[in-house]
């Protein structure tokens, strides 16, 4: 297995705001490798640094094998990258802004453009200036899926895209995957990462929290189940991985361990379930819960979640 | 007043938000307005304080197409207000129409495009309340604009009535372009388009006016400057021509209204065309880049610089006839022995000025692309550093050397066939490139503080603009020791023509240029992108 980002220590710091507190972050040649944190945890910075426009202030980065500052121009000819927050020349139509970006990074295939034009059902003839956010995403989207890279570099490309689109980025990611290319993946969505990454790492405040396959974090994620059963649930509160259990009307809420969702439906099922809906876990539950801060739930003390806070 | 108008609700705090964002914007055009008046006044009075110098100049400028063409109809040259009027309206009253331009376009179709009239309109706010207050707002700065210029021209010393006259058609002719803007930014769907809409339009005001003034025929009244102009302040003190100004506004403001309700927010009335599906060949580097976003730039600069040459050009003629009767004037311009040299040198050394201002507008749209995070995709793709701002520099260098090359070919060229003599095209196409090299180092510097300070180079490259303008023009005038004009590269450029052309300074010279450059590109390469 090759290496396609290596980044050990890595440190970043604007002014006195510590940005990337010694980071790490291993990304294999043909995963797609989802870079998991909250807003504000250091996400678009290290993709800043690994794509040479940020200088690292300490730390060791290596990116398809060479040094991302001293060696931009040859490294991005092997990459594509979709920025977080797209802005585009107002005066460029769409299609002259892909253009303009493949033919920048290498040249792209004329025939994928057209495809991935049509799949994101996107105009190409519009002026920049009157495109909406999700519009922006699928230009720089089309221009980095279009051209022919080892490493797709992707912040958080799904953030303006309505679901049918995201189905439509999810597919092509896959595409990328069967073709052997690597990507990485920003997002602060858990079940984004879930649906395509091979790996995750998952950083706060600047550092990694986490690092490794899903299955192998699944003990740290809860799923949010309530069940409607035919008689009265019994002995739940004595399996392993069962978490805030409460009854009401007939109806049972609790949280359960990833890892031990097998047993507890077993259980569960030997008192004839009505109705069942489980809620998938969340960044900001697992954050609440090992870390003790999410920055969407202010005010919620560390320790337990309470039941029914996470259900959405 | 909501509760009876109920699509004017919200006009109140509007009007007290946009003169809150222009509370800084508003004052410095007023103080510009009223600074030329009142510089033009002192320096007409001192030149011009005989009879004598009086006809002389009357003589001389009244009879010449190019300044009536420049300046507006030849009246009341016969007392020194009259003179200051003539000199100094015209520009006052283009100051007046750009701060109402960019005044009511920003504050109509600039927020509908940013996405605030949005935020805006689904509150408790009428329909018609953002253009009211834009508007209103407009007016106030027209109104203080027209009091300032007044008060200015009064304080040193001219004719009261006249001085408030001219102040009022200086605030007309704003008005007008105030109700014309709020008409164009309805129709057009963005805010770029709506300026060179009424930049388009101004000019040919402009032109029209030009023509009726030097054939001194009807035309003068199919123009807004010229119903300004015609109010002849310090002479005849007429004031009906402003109530057509003030009634021309009036509609075009009812006619804005009647269109806004007629168009979606967000949309012009005219219906954006599609663009390109593919980009052309050309947008493939990141110098096609650089020129297609700096190309109307470099045309508007190229149209604006000829324009001013051919201008220079014409006026010289008149130059020979004032200033043989007038010593005073004549002390204004370098030593020489032809007096037209000496005024071409001066002519060409504000074109260099202009030039410069030209690269430091092209160079500082390279810190614009990185704030506004438009360089990160193309530094992220195959480009590097020294490539991009390299582009950049390009177009800046070889722009503002075209356009400046083009303003000495106009003057060239106008003076070949005035004089009869076609040498004299190349000799003043070659007295212009020796002010090439000075230009380049106020780009150049401008392109070391965008590698070196980036968050300082905006304000920074203009104030270098600021000190060399006025080392140019003004260091002649104050006793400031030698070292403080000897900083500015146009100190050590030869006056040509009135000079020799010398190839040492301006070798000297363009090389700090280059090393000015080398230093940008070096730093550049060394720092952080800073988007902001």
């Amino acid at each position: 297995m090759t290496t396609a980002i290596s980044v050990s220590g890595l440190v970043k710091s604007f002014g006195a705001t510590r940005a990337l507190d010694g980071l790490d972050l291993e990304v294999a040649s043909g995963e797609v490798h989802g870079f998991l944190g909250p807003n504000g945890s250091g996400k678009s910075t290290t993709i800043r640094v690994l794509l040479g426009l940020l200088r690292a202030d300490a730390g060791r980065v290596q990116l398809l094998g060479g040094d991302p500052w001293r060696d931009a121009v040859a490294l991005h000819r092997r990459l594509a990258y979709v920025p977080g927050d797209v802005t585009l020349w107002p005066q460029l139509t769409g299609g002259e802004a892909i253009d303009l970006l493949g033919r920048l990074q290498g040249g792209l295939d004329p025939a994928r453009r057209a495809e991935l034009l049509d799949r994101f059902d996107l105009d190409p003839r519009k002026r920049a200036r009157t495109y909406s956010k999700g519009n922006r995403q699928k230009v720089a989207l089309v221009a980095a899926l279009a051209s022919d890279a080892e490493l797709y570099v992707l912040d958080e490309p799904t953030s303006g895209l309505d679901p049918l689109m995201e189905a439509v980025f999810q597919e092509e990611v896959r595409r990328l995957r069967a073709e052997g290319r690597t990507v990485l993946l920003s997002s602060h969505i858990l079940a984004e990462a879930e649906a395509l990454c091979d790996r995750v790492s998952i950083i706060r405040h600047g550092r990694t929290v986490q690092s490794g396959t899903l299955a192998e974090l699944r003990h740290l994620t809860r799923t949010s189940m309530t069940v409607e059963t035919a008689r009265p649930v019994t002995g739940l509160d004595r399996l392993d991985g069962v978490h805030g259990l409460s009854t009401e009307d007939g109806r049972v809420h609790l949280d359960v361990d990833s890892d031990a969702l097998d047993p507890v439906v077993r259980h569960l099922s030997g008192f004839g379930i009505r109705a069942l809906t489980s809620a998938p876990p969340t960044l900001e539950e697992l954050f609440l819960r090992h870390y003790g801060d999410a920055p969407a739930a202010d005010g919620v003390e560390d320790g337990a979640t309470p039941v029914g806070a996470v259900r959405s | 007043m909501s509760a009876a108008r109920p699509e004017l609700a919200g006009t109140g705090p509007l009007l007290r938000l946009a003169l809150r964002r222009d509370r800084l914007r508003l004052p410095i055009w007023i103080a510009v307005g009223a600074l030329l008046v009142a510089t033009q006044s002192v320096s007409s009075q001192a030149l011009y304080d005989t009879p004598q110098d009086l006809a002389a100049y009357e003589a001389s400028v009244g009879s010449n197409a190019a300044t009536i063409a420049l300046a507006g109809p030849p009246v009341g040259l016969d007392t020194v207000a009259g003179a200051v009027a003539f000199e100094i309206s015209a520009f006052v009253i283009l100051v007046a129409a750009l701060m109402a331009l960019f005044t009511t376009g920003r504050h109509t179709r600039g927020d509908e495009e940013a996405g605030r009239a949005e935020l805006v309109r689904a509150t408790r706010v009428g329909r018609h309340a953002p253009l009211l207050a834009a508007v209103l707002t407009s007016t106030a700065a027209c109104v203080a604009i027209a009091l300032a210029v007044g008060v200015a021209a009064t304080a040193t010393g001219l004719p009261v009535e006249g001085s408030f006259l001219l102040g009022a058609a200086v605030g007309a002719a704003g008005l007008v372009t105030t109700g014309a803007t709020a008409v164009i930014a309805q129709v057009t769907g963005s805010v770029r388009a709506t300026y060179g809409a009424i930049g388009a339009l101004l000019a040919v005001a402009f032109v029209l006016r030009a023509v009726g003034d030097i054939n001194g025929n009807w035309l003068v009244w199919t123009s807004p400057f010229g119903w300004a102009q015609a109010t002849h302040p310090y002479s005849d003190d007429r004031w009906a021509p402003l109530l057509l100004c003030v009634g021309v506004a009036a509609a075009l403001l009812v006619l804005a209204a009647a269109l806004l309700d007629r168009r979606d927010l967000g949309a012009g009335l005219v219906p954006p065309r599609p663009g390109a599906a593919e980009a052309p060949r050309s947008l493939r580097s990141p110098v096609g880049l650089a020129f297609r976003l700096q190309r109307g730039w470099l045309a508007g600069w190229a149209v604006g610089l000829t324009l001013l040459g051919v201008v220079y050009g014409g006026l010289a003629e008149s130059v020979e006839t004032l200033f043989a009767d007038n010593p005073d004037a004549r002390a204004f311009l370098p030593d020489a022995e032809s007096l037209v040299d000496a005024y071409l040198a001066t002519t060409l050394a504000i074109t260099a000025l202009l030039a410069a201002a030209a690269a430091v507008s092209a160079v500082l749209r390279a810190r614009a692309e990185e704030s506004a995070g438009r360089a990160e995709p193309v530094l992220a793709a195959a480009v590097s550093r020294p490539a991009w701002l390299g582009a950049q520099a390009a177009v800046a260098l070889l722009g503002s050397a075209l356009v400046l090359l083009l303003s000495g070919a106009a003057t060239g060229a106008v003076r070949a066939v005035a004089t009869g003599d076609a040498g004299e095209f190349g000799r003043l196409l070659a007295a212009t490139a020796a002010y090439l090299p000075a230009v380049w180092v106020v780009a150049g510097v401008a392109l070391a503080l965008f590698g070196l300070l980036p968050r300082a180079a905006a304000a920074a490259a203009w104030t270098v603009v600021g000190y060399v303008a006025v080392m140019t023009m003004f260091a002649e005038s104050f006793d400031w020791p030698a070292w403080v004009d000897d900083a500015s590269p146009l100190a050590w450029t030869p006056l040509v023509p009135v000079e020799d052309w010398r190839l040492a300074p301006l070798a000297v010279l363009t090389a700090i240029a280059a090393a000015l450059l080398a230093a940008g590109l070096a730093g550049f390469r060394r720092r952080d992108l800073a988007p902001d």
